[in-house]
């Protein structure tokens, strides 16, 4: 079990520091900063830039993603804004507008 | 545990959590806290809020005013300072509180947040006075210090401002007794 979880029907706004994994189902507005994974799965709502170690999207996220690691797009997810990671896959389904920066 | 959301230990929110289902807080937050279901804060959670919702259960550390719709409980570690408002309140023995205790049904309705801020006085003013006290006789004569020590406390959201001025009056009236 994750040691963070916003669950649906829970909205967090503002800023959110964390040393673990955060798995979002719920709302988030504002800023994530996490040195573990970030999960965001489908049903959630992020309008929240989010740095991570690594970043699976699901759901739909505003905002630009940092992750030392990497970020997967995965079918259904839907990522507005800037990704910035050294490993990016977008699988089939999923939609995304932004720039990408793999450091190359 | 589909809806059950969680803070984590390494996890630190500035902000406010609103929202149905219930939520359980083992890490820090400083802000807001306002939910449906039932409220655990956990041993080892470190909160500046005030907290609302249906239930509350408390075994950490919380500063800020704790309203339980049907009930709140202070366990064995809880540590509050501000007011605990709800139909049934429980306190076990090694709980820390301080503040104003209103039980019953009805005391959760007045949550104006005038009332809110008058109740939390007493609480959130015997905090700052050691300290305002020490700075104020090391640096008797200046005021700028005594200004930042005062201004300290402010820092908990809404209420308190009102506090400050008040003891403030107190103390500079006393110094100055002391100094003639």
């Amino acid at each position: 079990m994750a040691s963070t979880v916003i669950a649906q029907g829970m909205t967090i706004e503002g800023e959110l520091t964390s040393d673990e994994d955060v798995v979002i189902q719920g709302t988030l507005r504002g800023k994530l900063t996490s040195k573990d994974t970030v999960n965001v799965e489908s049903g959630a709502v992020v309008e929240a830039d989010i740095s991570a170690s690594s970043l699976s999207v699901g759901g739909q996220i505003t905002g630009n993603v940092t992750a030392s690691d990497r970020v997967d797009l995965m079918a259904g997810g839907r990522l507005i804004g800037d990704v910035k990671a050294s490993r990016l896959t977008i699988a089939d389904g999923a939609s995304f507008k932004g720039n990408v920066d793999m450091d190359v | 545990m589909a809806d059950v959301t969680v803070v984590g230990q390494g996890m630190f929110l500035r902000g406010s959590i609103r929202g149905e289902g219930d939520l359980e807080i083992r890490g820090r937050i400083e802000g807001d806290v306002e939910v449906a279901g039932e409220v655990t804060i956990g041993d080892g959670a470190l909160i500046k809020a005030d907290v609302t919702a249906r239930r509350i259960t408390v075994r950490g550390a919380v500063a800020g005013n704790l309203t339980g719709e049907e009930g709140v409980r202070l366990e064995d570690g809880a540590r509050v300072v501000g007011d605990v408002r709800g139909a049934s309140i429980g306190i076990a023995e090694g709980a820390l509180l301080r503040g104003n205790v209103q039980t019953g049904h009805g005391a959760e309705g007045q949550k104006g947040r005038a009332r809110t801020g008058a109740a939390a006085k007493p609480a959130v003013r015997a905090e700052p006075r050691k300290a305002p006290a020490v700075a104020v006789t090391a640096a008797r004569g200046n005021g700028a210090p005594r200004r930042a020590a005062a201004a300290e406390p402010v820092e908990r959201a809404g209420p308190p401002p009102p506090v400050v001025p008040a003891l403030k009056k107190g103390a500079r009236a006393a110094l100055r007794k002391r100094s003639r």
